[in-house]
């Protein structure tokens, strides 16, 4: 931290203005989260009129559980792929949306338009467009010969799946990209614009470096977002299906101990959760950390 | 022809983004036999805007109070609360940690900052106990107080304090400006971008809850629109004859608002973005 | 008499009652068409007396609304009725003091109940061992067969009685360009029913009615010659799998992609509407291979619970809608609206003379066929954890029609996981 700047004599006020926080974060996070720790080494009933501790069974159970391992599999390819697509759109869109003079503004806010869009919105958007009955999508991919079946085909369902999530994320990455690039100094575009004539290498040589903070930022906030925020996207659009091949860790948690009333298992689950987001925060967290001392 | 192509492809781009938004808003101009038989449309239809009237006034549930506009009127509330209560705690807290030397900081640090990604969703049940013990179920402040234990806004105040010029606070100090004065004279109004690029966020966010009020609210005045969708899409599946004009309304009602925010406030968006980039 | 006092007593003090009326919360799961339905039955109830508001609220999906129901449990909130659905019912009676049974409920309340007043098929599904009723048994229905005349009639063919007669016809079907069949809830129709219709057990314990079960027995031959003909009528074209989703194999039916489908008594009201053509129902085909004489089929939909911790005077509102909900005419009016099957002989007898059979035959086949005679493997399951076993279930089904598992394989998955859900539950039942 930037000693600097902690000069202000420290009495009772810097705690009441960090008190609301504390509080709120207290109360509402690590209270539940550490019921939810406790939960995963007990079996209760659902309705929480009995239960008995069993140490790590939860745990053992669901590493015996191969529905859990491809779920954890699905969760990591689809995460990946989605903060991959969406990146390199994005970064490709704001590149030409910094370079090009004419309609800069509007091309900048048509394409940001998608980000207010809620991901449950976006699925059932998605239901519709992909719908058997009325949509246009599988009427399309049926016609172009691709026998489109997202209800039956587990490569169907993911692939419709990783486009809608792409399509929801693009605009946010949109956005920090073009933010990145416009922070690059003016002096150092017109260097490079001498030096480097050709368009693709001026891109990687000074471009994409200068933007790898922002990139390696994006990542860890794409990540989180295929990991957590797409759970609304699938429980309008495939709910896990089909075969439990769409089914994220986090759509997991929701379908074995919400709907299935099971709050040993669904903690447990929770809990190994919380760990992969620790290790993503951790990672997050270096990373910022070394970029303000840059 | 560079310039061309890269019009191509800025072209290809809003067109793989809006698409599908414009194929929601044509078709719910159509009548519904109209989309039962022939699917969604690419041309406007007869109808022009009786589905949204149907929409906004049309009541989803029993007591007659879950209509679009309570609907929408209740996701603004969402919204409101959500950013402007996350905007007040968070600066305050990065302000703390930032700008004084507590014996704790590091402590209160981790504390605020473990609970950065781990979404509501994966620890609902226990939070809706708490919720419950506290005797906010059915109310607003029940559905805003949960989301906003989470630290992103605060991550990012903190970040954007860092990069404030240090003679600012000497020079406060020299005026023996106190700390409270130094937060509400200078460093608010020094943050006015960044407040409104982190409203814009949080609004979004908040408008968009989803599983959370689903659990949280058993009384149908409290009902959101993104909820309200819910509803509507058991009501397509259920259906004879599916509404499909009054759900691609809903659809479109329920992305308006925050699709606005987003637009109007562009300009401060991306603007604190860069500054917080900096 | 009684009854008209008090409705025009309360038109009279309808501002002053208004205030002092007892809310009486009813979480369900009725979306759409149904839920106006049950919309409507409330404010019948509501108009009908002035002690008790009724409210319903809709709060999802079977799972989501038993959750919602649970959670608030939890947190001392519970509403006062909980619609729960019958893979959930092992999870509300075996939880002492959750549930009131609507037997005790009625007595405390002082209103008659007899239990022989409902339809022998839906009396014991949610009652305990001693046949005493836990839940109240609500929307009621059962798989049939619905077929497209005239597809059956182009082919020249009956609709099947047995499965063998399927065989049969299927390919005559598709000579016509026509998919044979398809299904909208393999646990229901393929398992669950699958062992009701030919009488075998699924579960020890009296399949789980005597006791915690430990031990599923989906793992059999009869059910692995069963899908294991499934999946080679859906390679010769006789069957049609459209994924997971009730409406996607509907929707096949109603837009004459497919002649026969399986779906639910309950389904009929909706089909009436949806579907232009002329179609019939008849009862679930089974297999004379199996067993020749195939009895009745169990009910699938939901009941009613009265969740415990409310007041007396609550308790009593709840009695008197459950009363209420079991009038012929409020039964009838339901059976009607929605084709769910009336659940009283009362309701039955007034739909017959009222003449809605003579009109609507097919509207009869549900409740002809719960009233067949049953062996003693017809009355019902109890099952731990089932909704995580119908999960898996439905995923071997998706995994069996790709190819990517034989019958064998995806039952003996089945049975692990039902296996392991059952001595986990057993557990937390102590």
């Amino acid at each position: 931290m930037t000693a600097q700047k902690q000069k202000l004599p420290h009495g009772i006020t810097p705690y009441l203005f960090i008190l609301p926080q504390l509080v709120i974060i207290a109360v509402f996070f690590f209270w539940p989260a550490a019921q939810a720790v406790h939960m995963s080494f007990m079996l209760e009933d659902p309705w929480g009129l009995a239960s008995q501790f069993v140490g790590f069974e939860n745990y053992a159970l669901l590493f015996s559980d191969s529905s859990y391992g491809r779920s954890f599999i699905f969760t990591l390819v689809f995460s990946f792929l989605v903060s991959l697509i969406s990146l390199a759109l994005a970064l490709l869109l704001a590149v030409k949306a910094n370079s090009v003079l004419r309609a800069q503004k509007s091309y900048r806010v048509l394409l940001t338009w998608v980000y207010a869009v809620a991901p449950a919105v976006a699925g059932l958007g998605a239901y519709f467009i992909f719908n058997r009955q009325i949509g246009v999508l599988s009427q399309a991919f049926n016609d172009m010969g691709w026998a489109f079946n997202p209800e039956t085909d587990p490569f169907d369902a993911s692939f419709m799946l990783i486009l809608v999530a792409v399509w929801k994320q693009v605009p946010v990455n949109f956005i920090f990209f073009l933010a990145g690039l416009q922070s690059i100094p003016k002096s150092l575009q017109e260097a490079a614009q001498i030096d480097c004539q050709s368009d693709s290498k001026r891109f990687f040589t000074i471009t994409f470096p200068l933007l790898a903070p922002t990139s390696f930022f994006l990542l860890v906030i794409n990540l989180t977002y295929a990991f957590f925020e797409t759970f609304g996207l699938i429980d309008t659009l495939t709910q896990g299906r089909p075969a439990g091949a769409t089914t994220t860790l986090v759509y997991k948690v929701y379908q074995d101990g919400f709907l299935g009333a099971d709050l040993g298992s669904s903690s447990a689950q929770s809990v190994i959760l919380m760990i992969l987001v620790l290790v993503l925060t951790a990672i997050q967290f270096r990373f910022i950390e070394r970029r303000v001392h840059y | 022809m560079k310039k061309l192509l890269d019009h191509g492809i800025l072209i290809a781009g809003v067109l793989f983004l809006l698409t599908p938004l414009y194929l929601l808003f044509v078709s719910s101009t159509h009548e519904v036999d109209t989309l039962i038989r022939d699917g969604l449309q690419w041309l406007p239809g007869s109808q022009g805007l009786a589905a949204y009237e149907k929409a906004l006034n049309q009541s989803l549930g029993f007591s007659g109070e879950a209509t679009g506009w309570r609907m929408l009127f209740n996701s603004l509330v969402m919204g409101l609360g959500f950013a402007i209560g996350k905007i007040i705690v968070s600066m305050a807290a990065a302000y703390a940690i930032v700008y004084f030397r507590l014996p704790l900081a590091s402590f209160f640090f981790w504390a605020i900052f473990t609970t950065l990604l781990l979404p509501l969703e994966v620890r609902i049940i226990p939070s809706y106990a708490v919720v419950s013990d506290l005797g906010l179920l059915n109310s607003y402040t029940g559905l805003i107080l949960p989301l906003i234990a989470s630290a992103t806004a605060t991550f990012y105040f903190r970040q954007f304090y860092k990069t404030v010029p240090d003679e600012l606070l000497e020079a406060a100090l020299l005026d023996n400006t106190g700390p409270v004065r130094f937060f509400i004279d200078i460093l608010v109004p020094l943050s006015r971008t960044m407040m409104a690029a982190i409203f814009i966020i949080m609004f979004v966010v908040g408008w968009n809850q989803y599983l959370w009020p689903l659990i949280m609210t058993t009384e149908e005045s409290y009902t959101t629109i993104v909820m309200g969708l819910k509803n509507i899409l058991s009501t397509v599946r259920d259906s004879h004859i599916p509404p499909y004009d009054v759900a691609f309304a809903m659809i479109i009602l329920a992305m308006l608002p925050p699709v606005l925010v987003v637009i109007i406030f562009q300009k401060w968006f991306v603007k604190g973005l860069v500054e917080s980039e900096k | 008499m009684f009854k008209k006092l008090a409705t025009s007593a309360a038109v009279l003090f309808a501002a002053n009652t208004a205030l002092a009326e007892v809310e009486i919360q009813f979480w369900h799961a009725m979306g759409g068409a149904l839920g106006e339905t049950v919309n409507e039955i409330a404010g019948q109830f509501n108009n009908a007396q002035s002690d008790y508001k009724l409210v319903p609220v809709f709060k999802g999906s079977y799972e989501e609304t038993m959750t919602a129901g649970i959670s608030a449990f939890r947190a001392g909130e519970a509403p006062h009725i909980i619609q729960i659905f019958d893979a959930g019912a092992a999870t509300i009676i075996n939880a002492p003091g959750a549930a009131r049974s609507v037997e005790d409920v009625m007595a405390s309340a002082g209103l008659d109940f007899d239990r022989t007043d409902y339809i022998s098929g839906v009396r014991s599904f949610y009652a305990d061992a001693d046949g005493k009723m836990i839940g109240m048994p609500f929307n009621s229905s059962t798989p049939v067969l619905y077929y497209n005349k005239a597809h059956l009639n182009a082919a020249g063919v009956q609709p099947p009685a047995t499965w063998e007669e399927f065989e049969a016809i299927a390919n005559s079907l598709k000579d016509n360009g026509h998919i044979a069949l398809a299904q909208s809830h393999t646990p229901w129709i393929f398992f669950e029913n699958f062992h009701s219709r030919h009488n075998l057990q699924l579960a020890d314990a009296q399949n789980g009615f005597d006791g915690l079960p430990t031990e599923i027995m989906y793992n059999n031959d009869a059910l692995a010659m069963h899908l294991g003909k499934v999946k080679a009528w859906k390679d010769a074209g006789y069957y049609g799998y459209f994924g997971q989703s009730w409406d996607d194999n509907q929707d096949a039916f109603v837009k004459e992609e497919v002649s026969m489908w399986l779906g639910s008594s309950g389904s009929f009201g909706g089909l009436k509407q949806s579907a232009d053509f002329d179609f019939g129902t008849t009862f679930l085909p089974y297999w004379e291979s199996v067993n020749e004489n195939a009895g009745n089929t169990f009910i699938g939909g939901a009941a009613l619970f009265a969740m415990s911790g409310h007041s007396s005077e609550e308790e009593a509102g709840i009695a008197t809608f459950f009363d209420f909900l079991t009038q012929p005419e409020t039964q009838y009016f339901w059976h009607r609206e929605t084709g769910y099957v009336p659940v009283t002989n009362a309701a039955y007898e007034l739909a017959k003379t009222e003449g809605y059979y003579a009109e609507n035959p097919d509207a009869e086949v549900g409740v002809q066929q719960l009233s067949l005679p049953g062996g003693e493997w017809s009355k019902g399951y109890r099952l731990g954890f089932y909704v995580q076993t119908r999960e898996v279930i439905y995923r071997e089904m998706d995994k069996l029609m790709a190819g990517d598992t034989t019958p064998e394989r995806a039952l003996s998955e089945i049975e692990k996981a039902a296996n392991q859900n059952l001595a986990r539950f057993a557990r937390t039942v102590q």
